[in-house]
Protein backbone atom coordinates (compact mmCIF):
# COMPACT_ATOMS: atom_id res chain seq x y z
CA UNK A 1 0.00 0.00 0.00
CA UNK A 2 0.87 3.31 -1.04
CA UNK A 3 2.43 5.78 1.75
CA UNK A 4 1.44 9.43 2.25
CA UNK A 5 3.94 11.55 2.58
CA UNK A 6 3.61 15.80 4.20
CA UNK A 7 6.02 18.52 2.52
CA UNK A 8 6.70 20.85 4.25
CA UNK A 9 8.10 24.86 2.44
CA UNK A 10 7.12 27.95 3.19
CA UNK A 11 7.49 27.95 -1.18
CA UNK A 12 4.17 27.10 -3.29
CA UNK A 13 6.75 26.54 -6.22
CA UNK A 14 8.69 23.89 -4.12
CA UNK A 15 5.96 22.07 -2.57
CA UNK A 16 4.87 21.65 -6.62
CA UNK A 17 8.06 20.87 -7.94
CA UNK A 18 8.43 18.34 -5.40
CA UNK A 19 5.21 16.52 -5.94
CA UNK A 20 6.73 16.66 -9.72
CA UNK A 21 9.98 15.36 -8.72
CA UNK A 22 8.67 11.81 -6.80
CA UNK A 23 6.50 11.37 -9.68
CA UNK A 24 9.40 11.76 -11.86
CA UNK A 25 11.79 9.85 -9.74
CA UNK A 26 9.82 6.76 -9.72
CA UNK A 27 8.54 6.91 -6.41
CA UNK A 28 5.08 4.97 -5.33
CA UNK A 29 3.25 7.62 -3.20
CA UNK A 30 -0.18 7.88 -2.15
CA UNK A 31 -1.48 11.22 -0.50
CA UNK A 32 1.38 14.11 -0.82
CA UNK A 33 -0.03 16.94 2.11
CA UNK A 34 1.19 20.20 1.56
CA UNK A 35 2.11 22.47 4.77
CA UNK A 36 3.78 25.88 4.70
CA UNK A 37 5.67 26.08 8.05
CA UNK A 38 5.64 24.04 11.27
CA UNK A 39 2.38 25.08 12.77
CA UNK A 40 0.84 24.24 9.43
CA UNK A 41 1.83 20.93 9.36
CA UNK A 42 1.38 19.88 13.01
CA UNK A 43 -2.33 20.34 12.26
CA UNK A 44 -1.36 17.78 8.89
CA UNK A 45 0.06 15.60 11.44
CA UNK A 46 -2.75 15.65 13.29
CA UNK A 47 -5.39 15.14 10.74
CA UNK A 48 -3.29 12.49 8.58
CA UNK A 49 -1.50 9.50 8.66
CA UNK A 50 1.79 10.46 7.28
CA UNK A 51 4.73 8.15 6.47
CA UNK A 52 7.23 10.69 5.66
CA UNK A 53 7.58 14.47 6.11
CA UNK A 54 9.99 16.21 3.95
CA UNK A 55 10.78 19.96 6.01
CA UNK A 56 12.63 22.75 4.57
CA UNK A 57 14.89 24.55 7.39
CA UNK A 58 14.33 28.28 6.39
CA UNK A 59 10.37 28.96 7.19
CA UNK A 60 8.41 31.56 8.73
CA UNK A 61 6.19 30.88 11.75
CA UNK A 62 8.17 27.61 12.89
CA UNK A 63 10.62 26.73 11.08
CA UNK A 64 12.63 23.04 10.34
CA UNK A 65 14.34 22.63 12.93
CA UNK A 66 11.78 24.29 15.98
CA UNK A 67 9.44 21.38 13.74
CA UNK A 68 11.95 18.88 14.04
CA UNK A 69 12.36 19.41 17.81
CA UNK A 70 8.13 19.13 18.56
CA UNK A 71 7.72 16.13 16.59
CA UNK A 72 10.75 14.28 18.71
CA UNK A 73 9.09 15.58 21.61
CA UNK A 74 5.28 14.32 21.09
CA UNK A 75 5.00 10.43 21.02
CA UNK A 76 2.43 10.40 18.83
CA UNK A 77 4.51 11.75 16.11
CA UNK A 78 8.37 10.82 17.48
CA UNK A 79 8.46 7.82 15.46
CA UNK A 80 7.80 9.22 11.96
CA UNK A 81 10.80 9.87 9.67
CA UNK A 82 11.98 13.34 9.27
CA UNK A 83 14.10 14.17 5.85
CA UNK A 84 15.39 17.93 5.75
CA UNK A 85 15.64 19.34 2.50
CA UNK A 86 17.02 22.60 2.59
CA UNK A 87 19.55 24.77 0.51
CA UNK A 88 21.86 24.94 3.87
CA UNK A 89 25.69 22.75 4.03
CA UNK A 90 26.88 23.28 7.02
CA UNK A 91 28.39 20.60 8.63
CA UNK A 92 27.78 21.49 12.04
CA UNK A 93 23.95 22.27 11.19
CA UNK A 94 24.15 18.74 9.52
CA UNK A 95 25.19 17.32 13.04
CA UNK A 96 22.34 19.53 14.63
CA UNK A 97 19.70 18.19 12.79
CA UNK A 98 21.00 14.02 13.18
CA UNK A 99 21.15 14.60 17.00
CA UNK A 100 17.79 16.20 17.10
CA UNK A 101 16.53 13.31 15.04
CA UNK A 102 16.06 14.02 11.50
CA UNK A 103 16.19 10.84 9.48
CA UNK A 104 18.11 11.73 6.15
CA UNK A 105 19.14 15.27 4.36
CA UNK A 106 19.10 16.39 0.98
CA UNK A 107 20.33 19.70 -0.02
CA UNK A 108 18.43 22.16 -2.54
CA UNK A 109 18.85 22.16 -5.83
CA UNK A 110 18.35 18.72 -5.95
CA UNK A 111 17.81 16.05 -8.37
CA UNK A 112 15.03 13.66 -9.25
CA UNK A 113 17.84 10.45 -7.73
CA UNK A 114 18.81 12.10 -5.04
CA UNK A 115 15.12 12.51 -3.55
CA UNK A 116 14.44 9.08 -4.78
CA UNK A 117 17.44 7.75 -3.03
CA UNK A 118 16.59 9.53 0.64
CA UNK A 119 13.14 8.58 0.70
CA UNK A 120 12.99 4.94 -1.20
CA UNK A 121 14.14 3.08 2.16
CA UNK A 122 11.60 4.98 4.14
CA UNK A 123 8.52 4.38 1.48
CA UNK A 124 9.90 0.99 1.22
CA UNK A 125 8.48 0.86 -2.78
CA UNK A 126 8.97 2.09 -6.32
CA UNK A 127 6.77 1.95 -9.70
CA UNK A 128 8.32 0.65 -13.00
CA UNK A 129 9.98 4.14 -13.72
CA UNK A 130 12.77 3.44 -11.17
CA UNK A 131 16.09 2.22 -12.55
CA UNK A 132 17.77 -0.58 -11.10
CA UNK A 133 21.13 1.68 -9.94
CA UNK A 134 19.34 2.99 -6.78
CA UNK A 135 21.72 3.62 -3.94
CA UNK A 136 18.95 3.17 -1.48
CA UNK A 137 19.62 1.94 2.22
CA UNK A 138 22.95 3.97 1.75
CA UNK A 139 23.26 6.80 4.89
CA UNK A 140 20.41 8.60 4.48
CA UNK A 141 23.01 12.08 5.33
CA UNK B 1 38.37 39.92 -2.66
CA UNK B 2 34.74 41.27 -3.53
CA UNK B 3 35.21 40.71 -7.21
CA UNK B 4 36.07 37.35 -6.10
CA UNK B 5 32.38 36.62 -4.29
CA UNK B 6 30.73 38.29 -7.43
CA UNK B 7 32.38 36.20 -9.55
CA UNK B 8 31.68 32.79 -7.47
CA UNK B 9 28.33 34.13 -6.88
CA UNK B 10 28.19 34.77 -10.65
CA UNK B 11 29.35 31.01 -11.20
CA UNK B 12 26.96 29.69 -8.97
CA UNK B 13 23.71 31.50 -10.64
CA UNK B 14 24.78 30.15 -13.83
CA UNK B 15 24.97 26.58 -12.74
CA UNK B 16 21.92 26.78 -10.41
CA UNK B 17 19.82 28.16 -13.08
CA UNK B 18 20.91 25.43 -15.53
CA UNK B 19 20.54 22.63 -13.40
CA UNK B 20 16.93 23.52 -11.66
CA UNK B 21 15.20 25.60 -14.21
CA UNK B 22 17.23 24.47 -17.48
CA UNK B 23 17.77 28.33 -17.94
CA UNK B 24 21.15 29.27 -19.56
CA UNK B 25 22.52 32.54 -18.57
CA UNK B 26 24.94 34.82 -21.31
CA UNK B 27 26.71 37.51 -19.34
CA UNK B 28 25.43 41.23 -20.29
CA UNK B 29 27.50 44.33 -20.89
CA UNK B 30 24.36 46.69 -21.94
CA UNK B 31 21.94 49.01 -20.34
CA UNK B 32 19.12 47.43 -18.77
CA UNK B 33 16.10 48.06 -20.76
CA UNK B 34 13.04 50.56 -19.40
CA UNK B 35 9.51 50.18 -19.55
CA UNK B 36 10.01 46.80 -17.75
CA UNK B 37 7.98 45.07 -14.70
CA UNK B 38 10.97 44.81 -13.02
CA UNK B 39 11.10 42.79 -9.77
CA UNK B 40 14.31 43.21 -6.50
CA UNK B 41 14.51 39.83 -4.37
CA UNK B 42 16.96 40.26 -1.63
CA UNK B 43 18.25 37.74 1.13
CA UNK B 44 20.23 38.18 4.33
CA UNK B 45 22.54 35.65 5.76
CA UNK B 46 24.67 36.18 8.98
CA UNK B 47 26.76 33.68 10.92
CA UNK B 48 30.79 34.92 10.99
CA UNK B 49 30.15 37.08 8.30
CA UNK B 50 27.34 39.15 7.11
CA UNK B 51 25.86 39.90 3.94
CA UNK B 52 23.09 40.71 1.10
CA UNK B 53 22.63 39.28 -1.93
CA UNK B 54 20.04 41.28 -4.47
CA UNK B 55 18.75 40.08 -7.70
CA UNK B 56 17.11 41.74 -10.21
CA UNK B 57 14.56 40.50 -13.20
CA UNK B 58 11.61 41.23 -15.31
CA UNK B 59 8.29 39.79 -14.59
CA UNK B 60 8.51 38.15 -17.76
CA UNK B 61 11.77 36.43 -16.39
CA UNK B 62 9.73 35.15 -13.06
CA UNK B 63 6.90 33.83 -15.15
CA UNK B 64 9.38 31.62 -17.21
CA UNK B 65 11.60 30.59 -14.00
CA UNK B 66 8.46 29.44 -12.16
CA UNK B 67 6.97 27.47 -15.29
CA UNK B 68 10.22 25.71 -16.01
CA UNK B 69 10.88 25.20 -12.18
CA UNK B 70 7.13 23.50 -12.54
CA UNK B 71 7.16 21.99 -16.07
CA UNK B 72 4.60 24.36 -17.18
CA UNK B 73 3.92 26.33 -19.68
CA UNK B 74 4.47 30.00 -19.30
CA UNK B 75 1.07 30.71 -20.63
CA UNK B 76 -0.28 28.51 -17.60
CA UNK B 77 -2.15 30.45 -14.83
CA UNK B 78 0.07 28.72 -11.67
CA UNK B 79 3.89 30.41 -13.81
CA UNK B 80 2.25 33.52 -13.04
CA UNK B 81 0.40 32.97 -9.56
CA UNK B 82 3.56 31.33 -8.43
CA UNK B 83 6.46 33.97 -10.10
CA UNK B 84 7.45 35.71 -7.57
CA UNK B 85 7.75 32.68 -5.29
CA UNK B 86 9.96 31.50 -7.47
CA UNK B 87 11.97 34.05 -7.98
CA UNK B 88 12.64 34.12 -4.05
CA UNK B 89 12.95 30.38 -4.01
CA UNK B 90 16.05 30.69 -6.44
CA UNK B 91 17.83 33.45 -4.35
CA UNK B 92 16.61 30.94 -0.84
CA UNK B 93 18.90 28.29 -3.20
CA UNK B 94 21.62 30.72 -4.12
CA UNK B 95 22.32 31.96 -1.37
CA UNK B 96 22.53 28.73 0.89
CA UNK B 97 25.31 28.08 -2.07
CA UNK B 98 27.05 30.72 -2.00
CA UNK B 99 27.82 30.78 1.86
CA UNK B 100 29.04 27.94 1.48
CA UNK B 101 31.47 28.41 -1.14
CA UNK B 102 32.70 31.30 -0.17
CA UNK B 103 32.86 30.76 3.33
CA UNK B 104 33.25 26.72 3.94
CA UNK B 105 30.89 23.94 5.33
CA UNK B 106 32.21 24.83 8.76
CA UNK B 107 30.50 27.53 10.46
CA UNK B 108 26.65 27.90 10.15
CA UNK B 109 24.86 30.53 8.44
CA UNK B 110 21.53 32.07 9.26
CA UNK B 111 19.50 32.83 5.95
CA UNK B 112 16.85 35.30 5.91
CA UNK B 113 13.19 34.59 4.59
CA UNK B 114 13.82 36.08 0.90
CA UNK B 115 12.02 39.26 0.30
CA UNK B 116 10.10 40.57 -3.16
CA UNK B 117 8.88 43.74 -4.12
CA UNK B 118 7.93 44.97 -7.57
CA UNK B 119 9.66 48.33 -8.50
CA UNK B 120 8.34 51.58 -10.22
CA UNK B 121 11.11 52.25 -12.37
CA UNK B 122 14.18 50.67 -13.99
CA UNK B 123 16.53 49.46 -10.86
CA UNK B 124 19.79 51.43 -10.27
CA UNK B 125 22.00 48.07 -9.24
CA UNK B 126 24.98 50.36 -8.76
CA UNK B 127 23.25 52.33 -5.96
CA UNK B 128 24.37 49.80 -3.27
CA UNK B 129 27.42 50.51 -1.61
CA UNK B 130 30.16 48.37 -1.83
CA UNK B 131 28.29 45.97 -4.36
CA UNK B 132 29.25 44.57 -7.67
CA UNK B 133 26.91 43.53 -10.18
CA UNK B 134 26.55 40.95 -12.10
CA UNK B 135 25.05 41.17 -15.28
CA UNK B 136 22.99 38.25 -17.36
CA UNK B 137 20.28 37.72 -20.25
CA UNK B 138 18.60 34.56 -19.69
CA UNK B 139 16.36 33.96 -22.18
CA UNK B 140 16.14 36.78 -23.68
CA UNK B 141 15.61 38.77 -20.12
CA UNK B 142 18.12 41.08 -18.33
CA UNK B 143 18.77 39.89 -14.79
CA UNK B 144 21.63 41.67 -12.23
CA UNK B 145 22.49 40.04 -8.99
CA UNK B 146 24.66 42.04 -6.43
CA UNK B 147 26.27 40.72 -2.83
CA UNK B 148 26.90 43.38 -0.50
CA UNK B 149 29.00 42.59 2.27
CA UNK B 150 28.25 44.26 5.89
Amino acid sequence: MSKNVLVVDDSGTIRQMIRRTMKVAGLDVGEVYEAANGIEALAQLNDHEVAVVLVDINMPTMNGIQLLTRMKETASLRDIPIVIASTEGSTERIEQLKKIGATGYVRKPFQPEQLRDVLTPLLGVLDDATTEDSDAGDDLF
Amino acid sequence: MQQQKTATLATIFSEILADLAFMFSEEDDTDLLSGEEWLETSINYEGTVSGTLRFWCTQAFSVVLASNLLGIDPDDENASSQARDAAKELMNIICGQFVTAVHGTDDVFELSIPHIEGLSETPDCAEAQDSEVAAFIVDGEQVRLSHTPH
